[in-house]
């Protein structure tokens, strides 16, 4: 098998930290020539970038510990207002509108995680077992062109779609499902639309990592399967999904740590005034209390918060995958 | 040269083995239910196309579908005469392609640099950039720097940030490790520095890592609007994106209409006229879907997590 295809170089985060072992660490002792200095001028241009755009704002943080609110300037924020120490978070704690925020931020991902996690695995084992293959490849081109769309495109086509007189309500009316048309605008119609908008409009490309892994698998075992008289079903459950573990740990781990994470375009293309209660998390939050309204000591502080919670859920959705089926991201 | 019979093109359009077995119930159940879901999510770009040649008056009345009831070629003309379309299309094609040129050649000179072994302290540098993608400052310390910098309505707002990524900056890392060593010793032998071996003999090489990530930031670039929104203030800066949230979220005319003939306006609304927008803006990533799908459906390997 070619390099690039091998299992093992799959994952780039492994590779990279294979590096840090103390394994790689026994190198030779590293002569200083022209082709070295040469190395460290490039690597350097990655150095200060990093050091610019990552941890120069890692400094910024402190602005979470800072009574910065209401200062035109962040520099001011920053430099010229006083400590508060712990008073943001206990801030954002006790704010009512806080909680909604992260109920909707962690009830969002929760269901992402429980429904478009699962659905491209789904998926993709559907299309592997299609006998056509003709019918498969007309499928996957055009279940994988809406990724490639903006979410002010999609977003914004879907909502014609759902208004009053739009094409769903049309159905629901004539289905007898519903008497008069739903304003699917409101509050408690939010968490469904941002499903299925993201199922209609992700799980195609969301499944061809799987698709790739399926490809993978040794036609052999399914021969072997074959002569045993396995059923199609034994022959999924026991061949495919057993092959394709790995992948699946993986995704879910980094599923898991960006639990707080909610995709701005997504969630601000079908936010509205009305739905505000179920539709506001906090990258929303953030932008708006923040940007719009300058309170930066306390989005920061809800930020560093967010940063906080998916870095510890990382170490333990790696630590429980590691423990239980012996594949982690680390 | 050798190495690059060695990069085989991988079918993976193409699911599990094509094993041979006779068609069961199920998969005709499975075909159905796969048809149902490609044909909504494709359903919504039917409805646009049809919105977009209808007759405004006539589409306010909904019950358009599929195919226009009035045709109409107004709203299209509506939307190319608003200049504020030219501009955006023309800041977005800017900061697509200087974007993404830019940006693959710093984070190619960088990976290339932690794909050599004799880099010093190598394991320290790698610490200090994979530390950054699990932990961050956030929004606002993210949006003092780029105050700080001048970045603020400033159109180098889309280049510089974007120039360099961790995460593509290991996917070329792991290609160009893949690369056998004796490529880099015999140019070394010729006295070739370390940038020229990059430029002419890596990069070269590397083809298939090369346009993959070349369009992940592509299509990022013409995607984005959340740097429209929040880093910049004036219209010489609005992108694709940010230019349709515009006329999608105001259901306003486009700007040019006042200086339209009154007939014309007569028959087009902003609802259809943002469908023409939609419509334009579409159609680079429409003609360029063939490219792209081939591109990163192989790609999909090289850098398995952006999937």
């Amino acid at each position: 098998m070619i390099p690039l295809l091998s299992k093992k170089k799959i994952n780039p985060y492994q590779a990279a930290l294979s590096e840090i072992s103390p394994l790689a660490a026994r190198h030779k002792k590293k002569k200083i020539t022209r082709s070295n200095i040469e190395l460290l001028v490039m690597v350097s241009l990655g150095i200060i970038f990093i050091a610019v755009f990552a941890y120069l704002p890692m400094f910024g943080l402190i602005l979470a510990f800072k009574s910065g609110d209401g200062y035109l300037n962040i520099m001011d924020a920053i430099f010229k207002s006083q400590w508060a120490g712990f008073d943001n978070f206990a801030a954002f704690f006790e704010d009512p509108d806080f909680k909604d925020v992260i109920l909707n931020t962690i009830g969002l991902n929760t269901l992402q995680l429980c429904i478009n996690f699962p659905l491209p695995i789904i998926f993709a084992i559907l299309l592997s077992e299609l006998p056509w293959k003709r019918i498969r490849k007309v499928i996957q081109v055009i279940t994988y062109f809406p990724y490639f769309l903006s979410w002010i495109i999609y977003g914004g086509i879907i909502l014609a779609l759902i208004n009053s007189d739009g094409i769903v309500n049309t159905i629901l009316i004539n289905l007898g499902i519903v008497d008069e048309a739903v304003n699917f605008g409101e509050a408690q119609y939010f968490w469904a639309t941002i499903i299925i908008t993201s199922l209609l409009k992700g799980m195609g490309w969301g499944s061809i990592i799987y698709v790739a892994a399926i490809a993978g698998i040794d036609p052999q075992l399914y021969e072997a399967a074959d002569m045993d008289g396995a059923t199609r079903w034994h022959r999924i459950i026991h061949i495919t999904v057993p092959s394709i573990a790995p992948t699946i740990v993986l995704f879910f781990i980094l599923s898991v740590s960006g639990i707080l994470n909610n995709g701005f375009d997504h969630i601000w293309t079908f936010q509205n005034q009305i739905n505000l209660a179920r539709s506001e998390v906090l990258d929303t939050f953030i932008y708006k209390y923040g940007v719009v309204n300058l309170q930066y000591s306390y989005t920061t502080a809800a930020g560093f918060f967010k940063s906080v919670v998916a870095i510890v859920l990382l170490g333990v959705g790696n630590f429980i995958a590691k423990k239980t089926t012996g594949n982690g991201v680390f | 040269m050798v190495v690059k019979k060695v990069y085989k093109k991988k079918q993976l359009m193409i699911g599990s083995s094509g094993r041979k077995q006779k068609k069961h119930i199920f998969d005709w159940i499975n075909v159905i239910i796969l048809l149902i879901f490609a044909g909504i999510s494709v359903y919504p770009l039917f409805y646009v196309l049809a919105g977009s040649f209808s007759e405004g008056a006539d589409y306010i009345n909904g019950g358009i579908w599929l195919f226009p009831r009035v045709w109409s070629t107004e709203n299209y003309q509506v939307v190319l005469n608003d200049a504020r379309l030219w501009k955006a299309y023309g800041i977005t094609i800017l900061r697509t392609v200087v974007g993404t040129v830019t940006a693959l050649i710093y984070t190619a000179v960088v990976a290339y640099a932690m794909s050599r072994p004799s880099l010093i302290g190598k394991p320290l540098i790698y610490r200090f950039f994979i530390f950054t993608m699990f932990f961050g400052g956030g929004l606002i310390p993210y949006f003092w720097v780029i105050n700080l910098l001048g970045l603020f309505d400033n159109f180098m707002v889309y280049i510089i940030p974007g120039l360099f990524s961790v995460y593509n900056m290991l996917v070329f890392v792991n290609f160009f490790k893949t690369i056998p060593e004796e490529i880099h010793e015999s140019a070394v032998m010729d006295g070739a520095s370390e940038f020229k071996i990059l430029f002419r003999i890596i990069l070269p090489l590397s083809g298939p890592v090369v346009s993959t990530v070349a369009l992940w930031i592509a299509v990022s670039h013409w995607n984005s609007f959340f740097d429209t929104m929040i880093y910049t203030s004036s219209e010489n800066l609005w992108t694709l994106q940010y230019y349709l949230m515009k006329v999608i979220n105001e259901s306003s005319m486009p700007a040019a209409g006042v200086s339209l003939p009154y007939e014309l306006l007569q028959k087009v609304a902003p609802e259809t006229v943002s469908l023409a927008a939609i419509i334009i803006s579409v159609i680079p990533i429409f003609v360029l879907y063939p490219l792209i799908l081939k591109t990163l459906t192989k790609g999909v390997v090289i850098g398995s997590l952006k999937g």
